[in-house]
């Protein structure tokens, strides 16, 4: 999952909230449980005294009687109690024996301090690390003599039940966060899922088809004003290509009368007897210059026409290995002026659907691409084959190559590898861009994969059939 | 020969007709649709180049009242407007040629040339420019008697060049006759192509019959340069 999605940061904040609330929630609970359980067992205690109390000491009475009867009324060692019936001056009239469990020996509680309260409890550690809790009564009997009568227990149960519930509680919190925060989770997928949908739908949308819309759902809620924003936006980029695009047509049509008129006029110039050598070689200079502007000018249109989607104009089926046999023929001569050779690999016929002759441009715009970017001796290898419902045109030179760093943009306008090649008078950096556009027009993808000084390829994948 | 030239812009129609009486054609021009078709309908013209971009009537509306009117007068079309739908459909309504601009002037008067003459610019089946001999039938080219080998391409480059010796042919006409519009913008291919040519039909002869003209093109001649 990205760390960065929405969902993603949403269920770890979620997470930790419920984390937070549900231990401060699970403490109070413990404290409140803690609290509740000695209140009620030191309440248990004040009545065990007031029954010692009323039981044995309302009617005066011998202190080996005491013993025999708090023995006998309460069984403190079987119920593993602590008994000690003493007079305020500290001497002892009875003490239980030890528990049958022996949690606990009853003669190492210590003797009580003084306190102004009738009735209190305290907790008692003993020297064994035990931990009791002893209620404490003071009584005067009828007949005027004060006692001081104390009834503990071993503070091991309440410990043992807040220990289970501990567990309890520590076992069940992350449980309960897990299950929440997965549950969390889904639902945040769930309200997420439209923008998911609407991410993949922009994503299909390109320059080539600005006039697809995305879904809007009919929901009015956030998510179907996402949709209509989004959609205005790309009907605004959509008016702005078609405006860069038409602005291209008319511009390369608008040239083409005054290219006609200087065309014409540097012509007569040229071979005008009455001029000197001089002013004919400039005039034929300026016309050199001229056939390259009118060049660049056939080029935007070609590119303009494309766009809008002409290429069709003369579908049909052809053979595409004999395509590229009969254009690397005809363009070997221009690779053996540099001694390169142009090696063709296309025996087997591969039946395709589109513009021959805009296809055979792409053939010829990347073979002259590879010519001219493999130094003299060098070798091109042209390959046309079917795999996978798809023909593969590749074009692979061991020439110069294109670094990195540029490859992306070698099938923008006007982009050239080398700035100092713009002096040349052939190309202004529109011949991949054309291959590109053609092929788009059809359905194809073109790739390039290259490594400077070792080579480039560039590969067409068309479809066997026109989809 | 009277030709009509129906072209609204004022330059491009003065660079044609300078061009056209240089080579003694008698020219009447017309800047606007409706002067055109009316000159069109009342003098009998041997050819008429019309714009398409015309003011007050289009070009295309003229070429369609003239063909109704039955007129076999070859008619070519000239514009700045060369997508294949146009096209098409000027030749359905009857245009006999189509060029584009921007055009080399050498072209056009090659189409209007072999317009005039209903043809191929030059039928004959042996071709000869000095002592160059080309013989279509046989595609065989020898020079003082001599055979010369070529490949099909060469032969294709010579043949055309010689249909008009002493005609200047621009790299972009020879692309489009001898290869075809896929190649255009690749003019240096020309250039590699006539210098092979040169090898074997100049190189042993004194007289050079492939000329280069700068800026303009090539053309195959067997007069002596001035």
């Amino acid at each position: 999952m990205n760390s960065r999605s929405i969902s993603f940061r949403l269920v770890v904040w979620y997470a930790g909230l419920l984390a937070v609330i549900f231990s401060a929630l699970f403490a109070l609970l413990y404290l409140n449980v803690r609290l509740f359980l000695i209140n009620d067992m030191s309440q248990s205690q004040v009545r065990r005294t007031q029954q010692v109390a009323s039981l044995l000491l309302a009617q005066p009475g011998q202190a080996g009687q005491i013993a025999t009867e708090a023995k006998e009324w309460f069984q403190p060692e079987t119920n593993d109690r602590f008994i000690r019936i003493s007079h305020t001056d500290g001497t002892v009239i009875y003490v239980s024996g030890a528990p049958i469990d022996g949690s606990f020996d009853p003669r190492k509680v210590p003797a009580i301090g003084d306190s102004s309260e009738a009735e209190f409890s305290r907790q008692v550690q003993l020297s064994g690390g035990e931990i009791l809790m002893v209620t404490a009564l003071k009584y005067t009997s009828p007949g005027n003599q004060d006692y001081l009568i104390e009834y503990g227990a071993s503070l091991d149960p309440v410990q043992t039940m807040l220990n289970r519930l501990f567990l309890r509680l520590a076992v069940g919190l992350p449980l309960a966060i897990i299950l929440m925060t997965a549950g969390g989770y889904w639902l945040i997928r769930r309200a997420l899922a439209p923008v998911e949908q609407v991410t993949r739908a922009a994503e299909r949308i390109t320059q080539h088809n600005l006039d697809e819309r995305l879904p809007v759902s009919n929901t009015g809620d956030e998510l179907e004003r996402l949709s209509i924003s989004l959609n205005r936006m790309i009907a605004r980029l959509n008016d702005a290509f078609q405006n860069s695009k038409r602005f291209v047509a008319d511009a390369s049509h608008e040239l083409r009368t005054p290219l006609t008129i200087l065309r014409g006029e540097l012509e007569n110039m040229a071979e005008d007897p009455r001029l000197g050598l001089e002013w004919r070689e400039r005039a034929a200079s300026l016309l050199e210059e001229t056939e390259r502007l009118s060049r660049i000018v056939e080029q935007l249109f070609t590119l303009s026409r494309l766009d809008a989607g002409e290429a069709q104009a003369e579908w049909a089926r052809f053979d595409l290995a004999e395509l590229a046999r009969s254009t690397a023929e005809q363009m070997n001569l221009l690779a053996e002026d540099k001694r390169i050779s142009i090696n063709c690999d296309a025996g087997q016929p591969v039946m395709v659907e589109g513009d021959r002759a805009r296809l055979k441009q792409v053939v010829v715009n990347l073979l002259d691409n590879a010519i001219k970017y493999t130094p003299k001796s060098g070798a091109i290898q042209l390959r046309i084959q079917a795999a996978n419902g798809h023909a593969v045109l590749d074009v692979e030179d061991n020439g110069i190559g294109i670094a990195a760093d540029v490859l992306p943009h070698v099938f923008e306008r006007f982009y050239r590898v080398d700035q100092s090649r713009s002096g040349e008078s052939e190309g202004a950096g529109l011949g991949l861009s054309i291959v590109k556009s053609i092929c788009t027009a059809h359905g194809a993808e073109v790739g390039v994969v290259s490594t400077p000084n070792v080579g480039t390829r560039f590969s067409v994948k068309l479809p066997l059939r026109k989809n | 020969m009277r030709i009509l030239l129906v072209e609204d812009e004022k330059k491009v129609a003065e660079i044609i007709e300078r061009g056209l009486k240089a080579e003694r054609y008698a020219v009447d021009i017309c800047h606007n649709g409706r002067e055109g078709w009316e000159m069109a309908a009342a003098y009998e013209y041997d050819i008429i180049i019309l714009d398409l971009m015309l003011p007050e009537m289009s070009g295309t509306e003229i070429l369609e009242k003239i063909r109704r009117k039955n007129q076999q007068v070859p008619i070519l079309i000239l514009t700045a407007r060369d997508a294949m739908n146009d096209k098409v459909k000027n030749f359905e309504l009857g245009a006999d040629d189509y060029l584009t601009k921007p055009f080399a002037f050498a072209e056009l008067l090659l189409r209007v040339k072999a317009l005039l003459r209903r043809g191929p610019v030059n039928r004959s089946s042996i071709l000869r420019v000095g002592d160059l001999e080309i013989d279509r039938l046989s595609q065989s080219v020898r020079r003082a008697g001599k055979k010369i080998d070529l490949t099909a391409k060469e032969y294709g480059l010579l043949e055309y060049l010689a249909t008009n010796p002493g005609r200047v042919f621009s790299r972009t006409m020879i692309i489009e006759h001898v290869w075809d519009q896929s190649f255009q913008g690749l003019t240096n291919i020309v250039d590699v192509y006539v210098r092979h040519l040169r090898e074997k039909v100049d190189d042993a002869h004194p007289l050079k019959l492939l000329r280069t003209v700068r800026g303009v093109g090539y053309c195959l001649s067997d007069e002596v340069a001035a």
